[in-house]
């Protein structure tokens, strides 16, 4: 076809041959491109937000458990963590799943929650905590 | 292209330096022949209507002026005389021999000037043009008269067999004239070079992700449905890649092995069943042979190409999805996209996953009517 002339099909079965190949192309790309979806205006994909939303639940659970332990007086009389007790405890969350504040309140509670499991890990009450399955799995999941 | 346009078409051979030693009335009619001053970048739009471009004067042609679509004219360039490989190679690399493809050829009367560069570019055998004089007169009077033979359309009359043409096709042109052996009855020769480039350009990125991350020391092992006289094999690289290629036409299978020594070619009898292994290829494509296949042809073929991948391997097709038999001696049965998937759920039981769908639009055609697909096996190894 000459460049300069307009694109004007005259056979309407071809026409829809060539309808139905760029419509199963165009499906095929939605459907790649949904898999590794992005937040707006973020390079985070929706698998790193969920594993991130999963990371914070964790920190809330644990530091829940660890204030119903008979260990917490101990614990709270550390400024760190009294610290983490006021930020994930007793603050308001931040929602909108889709902003960066929020996104890097998550990423905090990610790291926050890994340097406690580390604490935690080290002698001398490693060990002991390591027995439990739940502890076991934090360990794996986030070290 | 119609064929009364294609029939109109020129050699134009470009002479350069010696346009005053050569002759338009030593050359057959159709020839033209051009000088320095015929190649000028604002005239070279005038190459786009040649059916092939000589190129005598290899020095002082500007290759690097030319656009996609001159660069679709099939090229014949001669190598100039008294060079070696290494020097030709620094000087024409990028620009000119690094660019030459199946449907462009080299003439050249040195023959280990000829294999030193055919080995360099992976040239089939079949590309060069052997010389017998060195005058460029005599030589372009030589070329375009072989070229004035060649140019024979061959289509299959009224009453279309698949098998049967193919055959008879690979026998007639295959050995003397790889290039028409696989050439559309109602294409120019510049239309089939474009086309190629089109599908090389969607093939080369998915034969690299099918190869994967596997290194270089392992072997990989490519099977072509359809091979013809082999224009792909020069794909891969034959220090890595066992190429395979099946072909219903024994002409076909006799100019691939004479062309490719390194690549394996069998015969594919008329059960279009593979002699060989389950589970014996990573890949397994096919390029515009399946729409030349009636519907129960095209079953087997896919599921016999299903058989031979290894799971996680993959198979390919690039064929036209867009397209109508329109009279009983038509080479075309069409399938729309969505029949052929069918088709493939069918053939494979549904044990593919699709990775790669691209929609592919020819040069001077007006409809999107390739498709390439590229699906992974999926399953547990059977063999080890």
């Amino acid at each position: 076809m000459p460049d300069n002339e307009f694109y004007v099909p005259d056979d309407i079965d071809l026409l829809r041959m060539e309808n139905e190949l760029l419509a199963f192309e165009v499906r095929f790309l939605k459907t790649r491109l949904g898999q590794p979806a992005k937040i707006p205006g973020s390079s985070t994909s929706l698998n790193r937000l969920a594993y991130l939303e999963d990371s914070e639940r964790d920190l809330v659970l644990l530091l829940r458990r660890l204030l119903e332990s008979p260990f917490s007086p101990v614990l709270r009389r550390s400024k760190r963590f009294r610290a983490l007790e006021q930020k994930y405890l007793h603050s308001p969350r931040l929602q909108g799943p889709s902003s960066p504040e929020r996104l890097a309140y998550l990423e905090e509670a990610e790291r926050d929650l890994v340097l406690l499991l580390r604490r935690m890990s080290a002698r001398p009450f490693g060990p002991v905590l390591r027995r439990r399955k739940a502890f076991r799995t934090l360990e794996q999941r986030y070290l | 292209m119609p064929e009364d346009a294609a029939s109109s078409l020129r050699t134009l051979v470009y002479a350069g330096r010696f346009a005053d030693k050569v002759s338009s009335a030593k050359l057959p009619d159709g020839c033209e022949v051009l000088s320095e001053w015929d190649v000028l970048p604002s005239q070279l739009a005038a190459l786009e209507h040649a059916a092939t471009l000589v190129v005598l004067d290899l020095f002082s042609f500007p290759f690097e002026s030319m656009t996609d679509k001159q660069r679709d004219v099939p090229l014949v360039v001669i190598l100039p005389s008294g060079f070696d490989a290494p020097f030709l190679s620094a000087v024409f690399d990028e620009a000119v021999l690094g660019r030459l493809g199946f449907f462009d050829r080299v003439a050249t009367a040195d023959r280990d000037l000829w294999e030193e560069l055919r080995l360099r570019y992976r040239w089939a055998g079949s590309q060069r043009i052997e010389l017998y004089c060195s005058l460029p007169d005599e030589a372009a009077a030589e070329i375009c008269g072989r070229l004035e033979e060649e140019a024979t359309l061959i289509s299959p009359g009224e009453d279309y067999e698949t098998i049967r043409y193919w055959r008879w096709r690979g026998d007639a042109l295959a050995a003397s004239e790889p290039q028409l052996a696989i050439h559309v009855p109602h294409h120019d020769p510049a239309s089939d070079k474009a086309v190629y480039r089109v599908q090389s350009k969607a093939l080369g990125p998915q034969f690299v992700a099918a190869r994967g991350a596997r290194t270089e020391d392992v072997p990989f092992e490519a099977l072509e449905v359809g091979v013809g006289v082999g224009r792909w094999a020069s794909k891969f690289d034959p220090a890595s890649t066992r190429f395979t290629g099946l072909d219903v036409s024994w002409g076909m299978i006799r100019a691939a092995r004479a062309d490719i020594p390194e690549g394996r070619f069998d015969l594919l009898e008329e059960d279009l069943v593979f002699p060989y292994a389950d589970e014996s290829f990573d890949l397994a494509f096919t390029v515009s042979v399946l729409q030349h296949n009636p519907t129960s042809a095209k079953r087997t073929l896919v599921s016999e190409m299903w058989r031979v991948t290894r799971p996680g391997g993959r198979l390919m097709f690039l064929e036209d999805f867009v397209a109508k038999k329109r009279t009983p001696g038509s080479t075309v049965y069409p399938m729309p996209i969505n029949e052929f998937v069918d088709l493939v759920l069918e053939a494979t039981a549904g044990r593919v996953v699709l990775e790669h769908l691209e929609a592919l639009r020819y040069p001077h055609d007006p409809f999107f009517r390739g498709g390439l697909l590229s699906l992974s096996k999926v399953g547990t190894p059977q063999t080890w």
